[in-house]
């Protein structure tokens, strides 16, 4: 019964995506669409094949993954602690919040400029752009979700004994993680777009740089196959990690968060 | 079990809205000895929440003293529990979990408060629910899981307010004969705030009407124990008591 209907979801959610591929195999051969302007589905089979083959694909995909999972975990660890503090009191949370939100609309690319300025090429500009796209976002997220927990609780902990430290581990996280859950998905969805864009300018690997490179030599078929691959990734990072740390917690709870 | 007394007790809120200050409470003195239930009513706005939450310690008083046990009460603490008529419960921990937070915070280890936890559930017939999470219940549900949570902290006194006014007719009366038997079960110090006079004579060893920020009058209620619905309803002594408070709550 589970497995059952969960066989039709994944049907249900790649039927069209297999029916776009059909379609594309149509295409391109009845209107003799030139491989300049956009590949055939074998090019783009073997451009992955050959890829897979000799080890670029998976080089270039394990510096981007890496990357944007350095730069998340990092973001996190700071911004929750950070936007929880900041949630706690009523003052400085009214100071911070629209900063926090200025900060969140930049949403990551705007920062590559700046990044490279600061970082050079590389590695370092790479991290601090999506740092930047997770963590403003995380932080405003938490310190909304802090001071959306009704004061009753707080107060009831309170009465039951619970001092500072329980207080944050046991009200103030808990009660902020639909937000928090919110915030990292927001942000590693600016953290994935930030990343392709900061590859495309600021190194020599990654996804962003194979999609670069391959413009330059007219290989449309390396183009369409960095797409299907970052678009996939995104997709299992999602319904990987993302969506079952939802069910987990919030839904269990009944606190889908609006 | 402990005391609590109130010596001129007065609290002044500022309105940020209108811009000036409001009186809530004006001097209230009540002593409340170890063991005793006390019911507080009163029309709304006449300042019981504002009470109660000095009491609890969320809110600072204005003046006056408030001693549990005769030690002054500096903010909120466990010797204070506290049923809310919102219940309050942890959204993210189970029923079990709920009721053994206070053991918790006290550095209970987790089998010995489950143990407690479970104690004090069966003491609501809860035992069923202890998997459960808060969401998951009913209104009347989780607020016996809210009476039963402050319980198993063991508090000195145990403060409620209007815990019962948002559960449907029905069930308060079941949650009131429940709270009557657990009470005489187990003797606790209770402050215990309603605007509902039939409740609060049935609960009580005495009541309290509060109006305008002061007592006004206090009326002791020597109905014999047990207490029941079954049975008080139709009791001349419950009557006549009731319609004794009600009349001083409308003369307030
Ligand atoms: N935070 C506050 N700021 C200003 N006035 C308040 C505040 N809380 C309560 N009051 C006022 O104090 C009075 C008593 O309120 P409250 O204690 O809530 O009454 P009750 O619980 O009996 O209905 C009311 O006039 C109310 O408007
Ligand atoms: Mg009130």
């Amino acid at each position: 019964m589970e497995r059952a209907s969960r066989i039709s979801a994944a049907l249900i959610f790649i039927a069209p995506l297999a029916v776009l591929v059909a379609l594309w195999a149509v295409v391109v051969p009845a209107f003799g669409v030139r491989p300049q302007i956009f590949p055939s589905v074998a090019a783009v089979g073997k451009a992955g094949l050959e890829s897979l083959i000799d080890g670029s694909l998976l080089r270039h995909v394990a510096s981007s993954v890496s990357r944007v999972a350095i730069g998340t975990v990092l973001a996190v660890l700071v911004a929750v602690p950070l936007g929880i503090l900041m949630g706690v009191s009523r003052g400085v949370s009214a100071f911070l919040t629209p900063l926090m939100r200025f900060f969140s609309v930049l949403a990551g690319i705007a920062w590559i400029p700046i990044a490279t300025l600061w970082f050079g090429y590389g590695f370092g500009a790479i991290v601090f752009v999506i740092f930047n796209a997770v963590f403003f976002v995380v932080a405003y997220n938490t310190l909304l979700g802090v001071s959306t927990i009704p004061m009753t609780l707080r107060h009831a902990a309170a009465s039951l004994g619970a001092g500072r430290r329980a207080m944050l581990t046991d009200v103030l996280l808990p009660g902020a993680l639909p937000n928090i859950v919110t915030g990292i998905r927001t942000g590693l969805g600016f953290a994935w777009r930030g990343l392709i864009a900061a590859e495309m300018i600021a190194t020599d690997v990654g996804l962003g740089y194979m999609l670069f490179v391959a413009r330059d030599f007219y290989q449309t078929e390396v183009i369409v196959l960095g797409m299907i691959v970052i678009g996939t990734l995104w997709l299992l990072i999602d319904r990987l990690i993302l969506v079952p740390l939802e069910r987990a917690t919030i839904e269990r709870w009944g606190l889908v968060s609006a | 079990m402990k005391s609590l007394s109130l010596k001129n007790l007065a609290k002044t809120y500022f309105d940020a809205y209108k811009g000036e200050h409001v009186t809530a409470i004006r001097d209230v003195s009540l002593e409340v000895p170890a063991g005793e239930f006390v019911s507080i009513v009163g029309p709304s706005g006449c300042g019981k929440s504002t009470i109660l939450n000095m009491v609890a310690g969320f809110i600072p008083h204005s003046g006056g003293e408030i001693l549990v046990g005769g030690a002054p009460v500096k903010g909120p603490g466990p010797d204070r529990g506290v049923v809310f008529q919102s219940f309050a419960l942890f959204p993210w921990k189970t029923v079990l979990d709920n009721v053994g937070f206070g053991p918790k915070m006290r550095g209970v280890p987790k089998a010995e408060r489950d143990a407690i936890a479970r104690e004090y559930l069966a003491l609501a017939g809860l035992s069923h629910a202890a998997d459960r999470y808060p969401n998951e219940l009913s209104g009347g549900m989780q607020q016996r899981v809210g009476v039963v949570r402050a319980l198993a902290n063991q508090p000195d006194v145990l403060l409620m307010d209007e815990p019962f006014a948002s559960v449907d007719a029905q069930t308060r009366m079941t949650l009131q004969d429940e709270l009557s038997r657990i009470w005489e079960e187990r003797r606790p110090t209770v402050v215990f705030i309603t605007h509902d006079v039939p409740e609060a004579v049935f609960l009580a060893n005495r009541v309290v009407v509060l109006s305008k920020g002061k007592v006004l009058a206090e009326v002791d209620v020597p109905i014999s124990r047990p207490r029941v619905w079954d049975r008080l309803v139709a009791d001349e002594q419950f009557k006549d008591l009731s319609n004794q408070v009600l009349a001083l709550v409308r003369s307030a």
